[in-house]
This record gives structure tokens, sequence and C-alpha cells, in this order.
């Protein structure tokens, strides 16, 4: 707040009138004065590259959208409020404007990325792909690490991954893009981390539920031929699940799921020893808990 | 924003090890013998004297899941006015397979295979097995895995021995 403040008066001491007039507006509380004038101000060809005017602007937009939009998980004004404090950190590099727009745009970052995760789910998650891009953009400008925003990335994309597999497992037939989609986005957490457990795990799950369903869902009056044709497509689609799932067991061998799963392959590709020995390694590893 | 951004550092997304393993998977190893089944019904000419009644197949072990699996492979028969009905049993003893057409022998009760050759005789019933080396002790048709997937063995003399007449696509699709 001191910064805001100091902001101000700078403004103040400089009289440009559209800007000074908005933050006097601004302090009474009449937010969409301030925003009529600040917006007035910054098409104004004296102003347009002034960082600080941009600043203020993004100010009384962070303002509006805290007071009107916090619910808004499309909200207009925080993207206005982001793309403010943008462009004046791009204007005005002098320290004390650097911090005060990171500041800003960290703490509107954050609010782009909890609305991320809430929707995250099977009716909005194109919104949440959308949030996530932007968050990404705007974390960029204020000192993440590469580490961090590859682990923010991996993280998003394990759970948009779920959605995805839930909107097809609700609606095979109806959804079955979301099928590849699925696995398109597990591979991309494979190429930022070959060594992820989950997704490595879910990748094997993906190709086995395909290859148990493409089985199961067949008709019981098919001839035999078509019978071995299903039973060699399954069989292809048993054969891409075992890597995934042996490069998991090799990551945690101590995970129910691991053992679960691959026990369930074998046992579908008809390897009935490799089945029982994963078997018994789930029953140990029961008796231990 | 202190408090906003302590919830962004503790945020974690609901990652995924929510994919559920399907409970399907042993009606999936069911299914396709199933379906071989009700194609033999369909490959194989029973004699004159076995059209009577229901065309039965007696299953011998414990197998809720290919019961089922086979009832629901002839359900579509079955539904046909025409069609001779198809009838799926359980069989809980080795007397029983006199009443029927064919008999499935489980993994598990595959000793019962000289048992059962004995008291069908000679009787037009068809023995199908799931176990190396069946047709040689006597079965009719034997379930062998190769080249990953179920395949059957046929053993044509046998058959025939009983009565029964092999179409000549079905033993181009045996393993030979």
């Amino acid at each position: 707040m001191i910064g805001i403040l100091t902001m101000l008066s700078v403004f103040a001491n400089a009289q440009i009138d559209k800007v000074s007039a908005a933050i006097s507006l601004l302090q009474k509380g009449n937010l969409d004065s301030a925003k009529t004038i600040i917006d007035l101000a910054v098409a104004d060809t004296e102003i347009v590259n002034d960082g600080q005017a941009w600043y203020i602007r993004g100010f009384i937009y962070k303002s509006i959208y805290n007071a009107r939009e916090k619910t808004n998980i499309k909200s207009p004004l925080r993207l206005e409020a982001l793309n403010s404090f943008k462009r004046s950190l791009f204007i005005d590099t002098s320290l004390a404007n650097v911090v005060e727009n990171k500041k800003n745009i960290k703490y509107l970052a954050a609010t782009l990325y909890n609305d991320v995760k809430a929707s995250l789910d099977s009716v909005n998650y194109l919104i949440a792909i959308d949030n996530f891009e932007k968050f990404k953009t705007y974390s960029k400008l204020i000192d993440t690490s590469q580490e961090t925003i590859k682990q923010n990335d991996i993280k998003f994309l394990l759970a948009l991954a779920s959605v995805y597999t839930q909107i097809y497992e609700n609606d095979r037939k109806g959804k079955s893009e979301f099928l590849n989609l699925a696995k398109a986005t597990y591979y991309k957490v494979l190429i930022l981390e070959s060594n992820n457990i989950s997704a490595n795990y879910n990748m094997g799950i993906l190709f086995y539920n395909q290859a148990v369903q493409l089985i199961n869902q067949s008709d019981y009056d098919i001839d035999i031929v078509a019978l071995n044709d299903i039973q060699d497509n399954s069989v292809k689609l048993f054969k891409e699940s075992l890597p995934f799932m042996e490069k998991a067991y090799q990551l945690d061998p101590k995970r129910r799921e691991i053992l679960l799963g691959l026990s369930g392959v074998h046992f579908s590709l008809n390897e009935k020893e490799k089945s029982d020995y994963y078997k018994q390694k789930l029953q140990e590893l029961e008796k231990q808990k | 924003m202190k408090k906003l951004l302590l919830i962004l550092i503790s945020f974690v997304f609901l990652t995924s090890w929510m994919v559920k393993l399907p409970d399907e998977a042993e009606k999936a190893i069911a299914k396709p013998k199933a379906i071989y089944i009700y194609n033999f019904t369909k490959y194989i000419e029973w004699p004159a004297e076995s059209k009577q009644g229901n065309f039965v197949v007696g299953i011998l072990g414990i197998s809720p899941v290919m019961i089922s699996e086979l009832s629901k492979a002839v359900e579509k028969n079955n539904s046909k006015p025409e069609s001779r009905k198809i009838e799926i049993i359980n069989l809980s003893s080795v007397d029983d397979v006199t009443k029927c057409h064919i008999v499935y022998i489980l993994p598990d009760n595959s000793a019962q295979l000289a048992e059962v050759i004995n008291k069908i005789k000679n009787k037009s019933t068809l023995i199908v097995t799931e176990k190396p080396g069946m047709t040689k002790q006597g079965a009719g048709i034997n379930f062998v895995i190769k080249d990953d997937k179920l395949q059957f063995e046929l053993n044509k003399p046998t058959i025939e021995n009983h009565n029964m007449k092999v179409a000549s696509g079905l033993e181009a699709l045996a393993v030979h």
C-alpha cells in the first residue's frame, strides 16, 4: 500500500491531469469513473508510453476485479489489469516500478491459478486450460524458476488428463476422442519427466482398460475370424500397456495399484506365472500393513 | 494477499491415481471362450437323433463368469422363435454329462477328462478342454494360447467317431 501511495504522489507531482483525476477518483472509491478516465489517459499519445500511467490503470482494474469479478473465472477485468501491469513493467524499468508491478502480477496470477483448480472439471476444462496458459505467461514475468514452471505444468497436465479420462469413462462411445486426449496429455508429462510414476501408471491403465473394453464391448455373435481380429487388437493394446506399467513398478515397487495393474496385464496376456508373481507381491505388501 | 499466496503454495491438483482397474478383466478372458463355444454349435453338425429338445452346453467346474458369458453368447439365438434353444448348465457331477451336446471341462477339472470320456462313450458329445495335450487324450477341441491369443486345437477323428461332422471352415481355423 505504501508503494501505491508513493506512486500516487509521483503522479500528483507530475500534474498529468487525466491520470491525477483517475487517482483522485480511485481514492474516493469511484472505480467506474476512475476506469473511464484512465482509459482515456492511456489512449493519449503523450501518456501511452508512460509506465506509471499503465500501473495506475492496472491498479484500478485490479480494484474493480476484486470488488466485482472475484468469482468470475473468465474475468476480463483481471486480464486488463494484468496486461496493464505487464505494459508498465516493460515501459518503466525503475526498481520501484518493477517491484510494484511484479507484486500485483504475482497476486493476480495466483488468482488465475486458483481458478484453474476450481474450474478443472468436465464442464469448464477449456476455461481452465486457457487460464493456465495465461497463468504461465504471467508467471514468467515474476522470476518464477524453470523448475517451478515445469512442476506446475506437470501437476496441471496430470489433472487435465484425469478430467479427459473421466469424460471418456462417462461416455466411451460418444466421447472416444477423450481417450486419445488423455493419452496425449500423459505423453506430454512423460516428455517433461519420463520418470513420473503417475503418468506411467495411468498410461498403462488407459491401454489396459482399452484392451479389456475392446473385448467386452464386442458382440457375442461374431464369427471366429472377427474374434481373432479383436483378440489381435486387444493383445497389441495389452502389450502397449506393459512398458508403462513396468516403468511405474521400477519407480515405485510397493504401490498397490501398480502391482494390481501388472498382475492384470499379465493375466490378460495369459501369462499366469508372471501375473501370480505380482499378485504375490501384492499379498506380501498387504500383510505388511 | 498473504493468505491467498499461502493457498496457492499449499495447493495441489487432484492428481490421478483415480483410473480404476477394470473389474471386467475376468470377463474379458471368459468372453472369447464363450464366443468360440457358441461358434462350435454352428460349425459342427450333430446327428439327427441328437436334435431333439434343447441343445445343452454343460460346464464342468466352477466359473460363474463363464456361465454368465455363455448365457449371453446364446441370448440372441434363444430369442429367435425359429431357433433351437441352447441351454447352459453347470455340471455338478460327471454323471450329468450324458445330457450334454457340448461339455466344457474347465482347466481345474481337466483330470476328469477320462471319466467324462467313459461316460459319453457312444454319445454325440463334443468335449472342449483347456489344457495342453488334451486333444491327444480324447478331447474333441482344446483351447490353447498361441501368438498371445486364445485359439483352439481340433481332433477331427475323435469328433467324427462320435458321429459329429466338422465343417471345413472350422478345421481351417484350428491350430495345427
